[in-house]
């Protein structure tokens, strides 16, 4: 196990900052995920640390060690690559003992080596075989044996699963944790799939134009987004935002969607006539019976299954579009009028021109976060 | 009736086909007749085809005597197709040797200026060999490069070198950089990474590259003439020796033809899997 | 008149010559009604856009016969089928914007210039590219492409709208919003559309039918909770469904009171009679060893079930995937709330009868769904 930091990490080409002063810290045997969409920059920081990207400013520290004139072939990293990045000319076997055949270790070395991740990662039967000959399911596993063949106090995934199937890639986010634990490494995970992403992340840096935009646990993530922005990119169905303007009486801070009335905590109190956004999770709205207290009326457009919910597209009264999810097997109607309440301790609330969210526990973008 | 139809474009995609290797063969073709054949048989009036083989020509070439109807002259055929040969092949070499670290430099790292290296070495070909070879010729005689092998290989470079480092630097561009990256992380040095990686995924490219380079320097005529005497001369300029005062000796030209161009066709058609694959995979790539 | 709009009888495609082609598609038949959302659902290389080929007249038909409202197609050029179609790698005209794009196929038509321009702002507002619509191609993202190419098809006025892996480029964040709005979209102005997709999410959400082949054999066409209740085969079983069954290869016995479903030397599923049906037992026991498939959703925790151990528990967000170890191997569970169960920690689960599928190990049919024959 290692311990990894950044410190203002930069890099550009040309005029485009494509990872622009980021910082954080790695704990022994954490496992940090690097989230964000296509561009924002988390293969250039994964290769940074690999060493195979140089930075244009700050620096690289794993166990405290500056990496600044350290090469990557002196690292001891382990690197899995989206593309799998196999030697074409190599067997699998000489693929996955390519980081064992570094220093003296003997024939008989290598080979235990090569068996033992092998048989980890259920490939042993097809070890002689070249990367073109093996299924795209196998040369994911070749490639993540061959970075875990040496054992390395830090690994570094580059979003290994993109390239599976979405069977396989279910599987293997369920073996993934198992085989980490067995490794006892620190991990930097990238991700574009926030499903992969809550799910193996001790904890989850969200990347976006080059910049940490928020780093926390899954938990915070979800539920206590920092922007709309970090909102939208969790969550499947995508998350309901809905303009409102923040409104006080003597009961308290609310806003109104479809002429309802939807009671917020003190903490959002910035809102009150400011332009603001509501963020409602598609699961945090409910279908109730006609007549339901604060039940909002909506006409259903349509009804699409989603792995096991379902979600409903409807309009409310406003004509403003909303989504539904709920657990597949629940009674609902599918066309026609219905009502829903929405869980109101489930809001978020965002400031509309500056994006960031209002209320509890977005006050520090806690940017170097250090796992607890 | 689809069968039928596509029966009938089998029969003239076919036809095309042999038109066209006919045309392009023939002046092959005729050479090798001609070769065949004493000058006497070749320039009779009318032309036929019908002539009793003679290996006359072929023999007079090894053997390194001419025999005309006027007179006998010694030549040294076999002499400039050795010298072809080892032109050619150091010629090949260095540039290979020289040329694919350069190319791998190109391919990998992007320094300043870097583009406008590469590409000032690719317009070398650009240029007409004749404006450079006054010059050269001058400073050669001044250097006491003319007239040696050491000089002829190194002109040979501005052949050779640009074609190997622009082809070859397109086949290593074309290596996923991930793959070396992985080489290397798996605690291997710069040098073992291009090696072990970088040279074996180039090598049909390389390989390429070096028989392109070959035919360029077999077939180098201009370089030869001016820079080079008798006995360093390569096939090229020898064939010169045959027009002779007493005329053109045009049987032993076509045997000395065949002779010189057999070397290059047995290794383009050997190779030629390799010429397709490398010169489609490197340089051509948009 | 109940007759179908696309009707595709015993259709063969062979690549190549009959005796030594290679079958991308043997002996399909399937009819699709007026209206209908139905997909071709598989992995690369089962037939599925051999299929969508031959119905857009961009494949010869080798056998068979399709026909469309009625009228045998096979020796029709493409553009007289009045068929509709976005293709996979979108193929919009470069030199056109994204708006004349989707306006070309209109241009044929009788249409005022102005309806013309009132209908794509309908379905580029719908699609969200109104603000791309005098972009060019190039000058777009992927996914913008895909949805300005959807576009172009879906505004068009024809008989069968084809749509190849119409959404697989989509932004996420779009996903659940746009098939919301296409299904619906598909509905009112009452189109009938075939998709091709290998993404069973898609084809789940917008689908009436899904026709699920693989290795150009049809393996099942019905709609999406029928395929997940009750599939024709272990294929059509484990394919469909995400996260997929759970499958465990077991041998049946029983004795007096009792069925016994034996897992591995040491596990075993035991349930009394009474809880299944007398033809369903017979079956399973005749058939000896069988391969027992459970969906994820419906493995429930109770007080009194088989105790397996935790060996990780991922939370989602709205979901919580477990998986377990049971006889030796894993058996995933999904539930709608958060759980905090930690590896390594026992829990008891349920495997009612009626949430157990049985296929026979050697061909892979279907035995029965719970209590229900196959």
């Amino acid at each position: 196990m290692s311990t990894l930091e950044l410190r203002g990490a930069t890099k550009r080409y040309k005029k485009d900052t494509v990872v622009d002063n980021v910082s954080f810290q790695v704990a022994h045997g954490e496992t940090l995920v690097l989230f964000g969409p296509s561009g924002a920059g988390k293969t250039v920081l994964l290769r940074m640390v690999a060493g195979v990207v140089e930075l244009d400013e700050g620096a690289v520290f794993i166990d405290g060690h500056d990496m600044h004139d350290t090469e990557a072939e002196d690292r001891g990293v382990g690197m899995a690559f989206q593309n799998f990045a196999l030697f074409p000319h190599m067997s699998a076997f000489d693929n996955i003992a390519s980081p064992l055949t570094v220093g003296a270790n003997s024939k008989q070395v290598i080979k235990a080596g090569v068996e033992k991740v092998a048989s980890l990662l259920k490939i042993d039967h097809v070890l002689s075989h070249a990367p073109r000959e093996l299924s795209n399911g196998q040369k994911q596993r070749t490639a993540l044996a061959r970075a875990l063949a040496a054992s390395p106090p830090l690994l570094l995934l580059d979003d290994p699963l993109r390239n599976v199937d979405a069977k396989l890639r279910f599987e293997m986010r369920l073996e993934l944790p198992q085989l980490l634990e067995k490794q006892g490494a620190t991990v930097i995970y990238v991700t574009q799939d926030y499903k992969e992403a809550m799910a193996l992340g001790d904890r989850i840096a969200v990347l976006d134009e080059g910049r940490i935009q928020q780093i926390g646990t899954p938990e915070a993530i979800y539920l206590t987004p920092h922007t709309i922005d970090i909102a939208r990119l969790f969550g499947d169905p995508v998350i309901n935002l809905f303009d409102v303007v923040g409104q006080r009486d003597e009961q308290g801070t609310y806003v109104e969607l479809s002429g309802q009335r939807l009671a917020l905590n003190e903490d959002k109190a910035a809102c009150i006539d400011t332009d603001s956004v509501l963020g409602v999770r598609p699961e945090s709205i409910l279908f109730v019976p006609e007549g339901t207290v604060n039940a909002i009326p909506i006409s259903i457009e349509a009804e699409t299954p989603l792995n096991e919910k379902v979600v409903t597209l409807a309009l409310t009264e406003g004509s403003r579009e909303i989504l539904i999810s709920r657990p597949a097997g629940t009674d609902a109607p599918s066309s026609g009028q219905a009502y829903v309440s929405i869980d109101q301790s489930a809001l978020m609330l965002f400031n509309k021109n500056t994006g960031v969210a209002i209320g509890e526990s977005h006050d520090a973008k806690n940017s170097d976060g250090v796992a607890a | 009736m689809q069968h039928h139809q596509s029966k009938l474009e089998t029969v003239l995609r076919a036809l095309a086909l042999t038109l066209v290797v006919l045309f392009f063969m023939f002046p092959i073709f005729w050479i090798l007749l001609m070769s065949l054949q004493t000058n006497e048989t070749i320039l009779r009036v009318p032309p036929s085809v019908v002539f009793e083989p003679t290996l006359a020509n072929y023999k007079g070439i090894i053997t390194g005597r001419l025999e005309t109807s006027a007179a006998s002259l010694e030549i040294n055929f076999l002499g400039n197709l050795w010298n072809s040969i080892f032109l050619s092949v150091t010629s090949v070499t260095l540039a290979l040797v020289l040329g694919v670290p350069a190319a791998y430099a190109f391919a990998r790292l992007k320094f300043k200026g870097s583009e406008d290296i590469a590409f000032t070495l690719l317009s070398f070909r650009f240029a007409p060999p004749l404006l450079v070879l006054l010059p050269l010729t001058l400073y050669f005689q001044q250097m006491g490069l003319a007239d040696t092998y050491i000089g002829l290989i190194w002109v040979y470079q501005l052949i050779c070198l640009p074609l190997i480092l622009w082809i070859v630097r397109g086949y290593f561009e074309d290596i996923s950089p991930d793959i070396e990256n992985a080489y290397r992380i798996a605690g291997h040095s710069w040098f073992a990474t291009f090696r072990k990686i970088a040279l074996p995924l180039a090598g049909p490219g390389i390989a390429a590259a070096g028989l392109l380079a070959f035919i360029f320097a077999w077939n180098n005529f201009i370089f030869a003439l001016v820079l080079a005497s008798a006995d360093k001369q390569p096939v090229t300029v020898g064939a010169l020796a045959f027009i002779t005062a007493s005329g053109i000796q045009y049987g032993q030209i076509a045997a000395a033809v065949i002779m010189s161009i057999t070397p290059t066709l047995a290794l383009a058609l050997y190779a030629q899997k390799y010429l397709v694959e490398g010169l489609s995979l490197g340089a051509v790539k948009g | 008149m109940s007759q179908a709009l696309l009707n595709i009888e015993n259709v063969d495609k062979i690549y190549g010559t009959a005796a030594s082609g290679i079958y991308a598609v043997k002996g399909l038949s399937m009819a699709v009604q007026r209206g209908e959302i139905v997909s071709l659902l598989g992995s690369s290389g089962c037939g599925k856009t051999s299929t969508l080929r031959m119905i857009a007249g961009f494949e010869d038909i080798t056998n068979g016969q399709i026909s469309i409202a009625g009228k045998a197609i096979n020796n029709l050029a493409p553009v007289k089928r009045n068929v509709a179609m976005a293709f996979e790698g979108y193929s919009l005209y470069p030199p056109l914007t994204i708006g004349d794009n989707i306006a070309f196929a209109l241009k044929a038509t009788k249409l005022s210039a102005a309806d013309v321009k009132t209908k794509v702002a309908e379905i580029a507002e719908m699609l969200e590219i109104s603000d791309i619509l005098d972009s060019y191609p190039s000058s777009v993202s992927g996914g913008q492409q895909q949805r300005a190419s959807l576009g172009r098809a879906l505004i068009r006025d024809a008989d069968l709208h084809l749509l190849d892996e119409p959404m697989g480029q989509l932004e996420p964040q779009l996903r659940a919003l746009l098939r919301g709005r296409i299904k619906h979209y598909i509905r009112e102005k009452g189109l009938t559309a075939i998709l091709v997709t290998h993404d069973q999410a898609e084809a789940n959400a917008l689908s009436d039918r899904i026709a699920v082949m693989e290795d150009g054999y049809l393996q099942q066409f019905e709609s999406p909770l029928v395929l997940k209740n009750q599939p024709a085969n272990l294929f059509t079983g484990t394919f469909i469904g995400e996260p997929p069954m759970n499958v465990f290869n077991a041998s049946v016995t029983q004795d007096s009171d009792q069925v016994r479903f034996q897992l591995d030397e040491n596990v075993s599923l035991n349930y009394n009679i009474s809880e299944f049906t007398e033809s369903v037992i017979q079956a399973a026991i005749k058939h000896e060893s069988i391969v027992i498939g459970v969906r994820p959703y419906a493995v429930k925790r109770s007080n009194n079930g088989v105790n397996v151990t935790v060996l990780v528990n991922q939370w989602l967000g709205d979901q919580t995937h477990i998986a377990a170890e049971l006889a030796g191997q894993s058996i995933v569970l999904v539930e709608h709330d958060r759980a905090f169960d930690k590896t390594g920690e026992t829990i008891s689960v349920q495997l009612t009868p009626d949430s157990l599928h049985l296929f026979d190990r050697h061909s892979g049919a279907a035995i029965s769904h719970g209590t229900v024959m196959a």
